[in-house]
């Protein structure tokens, strides 16, 4: 069992709050991500979920029972922490068995739990040594073994792959997915990196100044975000967005007809639009909107380009598959966005279809 | 003379020899080559430490092997083998003053480093803004000049004017507790059997502040989430404290305990004033280096105090050999 839910929970230091009222359910079984930019509240969240940050207001709830002032050990939450945190004059055994030494747990039986764990994750040759002997991926698998042997019914990761290097990420990404997969146990994970939380997380969370700005399937976010907050967080690049001052420029025009023919168009008039790059075409020069390629960067799969189109401040990022070659900077193309794709947006930054 | 000086440090950051050979040439009477301009200028240590450091050091040595009269000059010495060490060894003041010394050193030591975790503990998690302050006078003893400190203590433990024995008086008064204290006045300085608590309460407190800095220092170093682990863990602020904060001071304490053995087993001024350079009555305070002083120059022997030396040396050495053999970290661990 492993239900975690979040109700008015907030957060403050002093006279500053920091966490301004969260409602949430995070369902047994179910991997979580809190996404959000630095300085949004995901970790005060998470620390509050684990015990080791105070709730100032709300009620957090471990299946159904109210846990706000239990002990951190007494929840069932076991924490990955971003610096593995490792104690360093314990050998990766000792490490491991902590908790169960903690809990009473005789020395067999604490051997034998730490070589099952240690089995899942492929360290069992480390289990002698200690932490600075490890490279820093074996710390990690360390890390979270010793997450694992505690049988929590809820982890909590708080970054706990932004000290890897790039490919060693996505191998830790897969094998945590996997992990997860195999221990069916509940994940709440933090990150900021938006591919994590796209790939792993059954459903995101994603934090906005102490609040979430939306809470759902990682698409389903991607494509119908609640707000211009959420549509420029997930997508790289951005979003491409225009304001209604542009409202009699070709550009808003010829979006506006893409967005009339959303089946879900609402009748209210938008005061922004937004169209993901990769939805932004390249046409010939006559047909669609004139406008200037800035800078090409090619990546070999794909190209983006930056554009500027006259009239409109800002430069507009395309993404294109094809023709990666051929657009260099001063180049003169026509651009429209594929039918359907452009999202509308109120004067609060709500989507409106 | 500013200019020339910043003009010279300029050169030899440059690893410029040559500007600065011209430059030294212009100021000094001799004309110097850019070879000669490193070993001119290290010179003034190494003739220091030559003077100061290395010649005492092997005169000692070659004293220990000696007998000499120093009034008849450098001629009067006989080499007599190893009948000094032979002497001390055989002798009874020696041994006791060891004896001595040893008793003050565990007396006083063990107690600073029991103390000192703690208290730094304390001050490193409660105190927040006091700290600093706290600190300031838990070090105030250790810079403060250890004849004052004497003359203080002296006045402290005089037998019937002192604070502490008024104190004692009052405390006294109190019944249970009372009747542990002693009724009459003690005599701290005069008799034998006081002198040695009363010294290594002396250098216990001298000596903690700066221990108290030490651990506090290392203290500053565990990183947080070590404890923050720990408690998910489980484990309470006793086990957070034998697990974690522990064994992470461990090199510190290793440090801090050296100082103390070296600084112990050369326990010197402290007793020394306090019992105005003679030992006390019976020799109960008189330390080994006080022994040897006297030995040098009360008796006049000098190559027996130096011998005595050398095996102080010996017994220092062999441990702190041991001292890092008990509290060197584990294997890998560092
Ligand atoms: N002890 C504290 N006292 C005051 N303010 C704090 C304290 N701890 C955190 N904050 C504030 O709370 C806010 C949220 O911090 P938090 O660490 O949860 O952010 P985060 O979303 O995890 O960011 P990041 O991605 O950079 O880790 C920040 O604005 C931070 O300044
Ligand atoms: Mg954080």
């Amino acid at each position: 069992m492993g239900q975690v839910t979040l109700r008015g929970i907030g957060k403050r230091y002093g006279s500053t709050e920091v966490i301004r009222g969260i409602d949430l359910e995070v369902q047994d079984g179910e991997f979580m991500v809190f996404v959000g930019p630095s300085g949004c509240g995901k970790s005060t969240t998470l620390r509050m979920i684990a015990g080791l940050e105070s709730i100032t207001a709300g009620e957090l709830l471990i299946d159904g029972k109210v846990v706000n002032t239990l002990h951190p050990a007494a929840r069932g939450t076991a924490m990955v922490f971003q610096s593995y945190a490792l104690y360093p004059h314990m050998t990766v055994a000792e490490n491991m068995g902590f908790a169960l030494r903690m809990a009473g747990i005789g020395a067999a039986e604490r051997a034998r739990q730490v070589g099952r764990a240690a089995e899942i994750l492929r360290i069992t040759e480390l289990l002698a040594r200690f932490p600075r002997e490890l490279s820093g991926g074996q710390r990690q698998r360390v890390a979270i073994g010793r997450a694992i042997v505690r049988k929590p019914s809820v982890f909590l990761f708080d970054e706990p792959l932004s000290n890897l290097d790039a490919a060693l990420r996505v191998d830790m990404r897969i094998e945590l997915t996997r992990l997860h997969a195999d221990l069916g146990t509940t994940m709440i994970y933090v990150t900021h990196d938006q591919v994590e939380a796209m790939t792993m997380g059954d459903r995101i969370a994603i934090f906005h100044e102490g609040r979430l700005a939306q809470v759902g399937a990682p698409l389903d976010l991607y494509h119908r975000p609640a707000n211009t907050f959420v549509a420029g967080f997930l997508g790289a690049p951005r979003i491409n967005l225009i304001d209604c001052p542009s409202a009699h420029h070709a550009l808003w025009q010829q979006w506006l007809q893409c967005q009339a023919d959303r089946p879900s168009a609402g009748r209210a008039a938008p005061s922004r639009l937004g169209v993901r790059p990769e939805h932004l075409q390249v046409v010939p020069v006559g047909s669609g909107v004139p406008a200037t390629v800035v800078m090409a960067e090619h990546l070999g799969d794909c190209s983006i380009l930056h554009v500027q189109v006259a009239g409109i401040a800002g430069l507009f990022n395309l993404k294109s598959v094809r023709d990666s070659g051929t657009f260099a900077a001063g180049t003169l193309i026509g651009i429209a966005a594929d039918a359907a794709s452009v999202l509308a947006f109120d004067a609060d930054g709500r989507r409106l279809a | 003379m500013r200019q020339t000086a910043a003009a010279l440090l300029q050169a030899l950051a440059r690893r410029d020899l040559a500007a600065a050979s011209r430059i030294l040439t212009d100021v000094l009477p001799v004309r110097l080559s850019p070879a000669t301009v490193p070993y001119v200028l290290i010179s003034p240590f190494v003739l220091l430490f030559l003077v100061f450091s290395l010649f005492p050091l092997v005169f000692s040595l070659y004293l220990a092997f000696h007998v000499w009269e120093p009034t008849d000059g450098l001629a009067a010495m006989t080499y007599v083998g190893i009948d000094n060490f032979r002497f001390a060894l055989g002798d009874d003041w020696f041994w006791k003053s060891l004896g001595n010394t040893v008793w003050m050193a565990l007396a006083s030591g063990v107690p600073q480093h029991l103390v000192a975790i703690p208290l730094a503990c304390f001050l490193n998690s409660g105190l927040g803004r006091g700290r600093d302050l706290a600190v300031g006078v838990f070090f105030l003893p250790y810079i403060t000049s250890t004849v004052a400190i004497a003359i203080l203590f002296s006045s402290l433990f005089s037998t019937d004017y002192g604070l502490i024995n008024l104190a004692l008086a009052h405390l006294h008064g109190i019944p249970l507790l009372g009747t542990l204290l002693p009724a009459q006045p003690v005599d701290w300085m005069g008799r034998p059997e006081n002198i040695k608590p009363a010294i290594s309460l002396i250098v216990f407190w001298r000596y903690l502040g700066f221990n108290v800095v030490l651990y506090l220092a290392a203290l500053q170093t565990i990183p947080g989430d070590l404890y923050e682990a720990a408690r998910m863990d489980g484990a309470g602020w006793f086990r957070q404290f034998w697990f974690i904060t522990l064994p992470s001071l461990r090199p510190m304490l290793f440090f801090a305990v050296t100082l103390s053995v070296i600084g112990g087993l050369q326990l010197f001024e402290e007793p020394f004033i306090l019992t105005g350079g003679k030992g006390g009555s019976d020799q109960a305070g008189m330390s080994t280096a006080i022994y040897l002083y006297r030995t040098a120059f009360d008796f006049n022997d000098f190559g027996a105090a130096s011998a005595m030396s050398w095996l102080l040396f010996f017994l220092v050495a062999g441990l702190t050999y041991a001292t890092n053999r008990a509290f060197r970290p584990r294997a890998g661990s560092q």
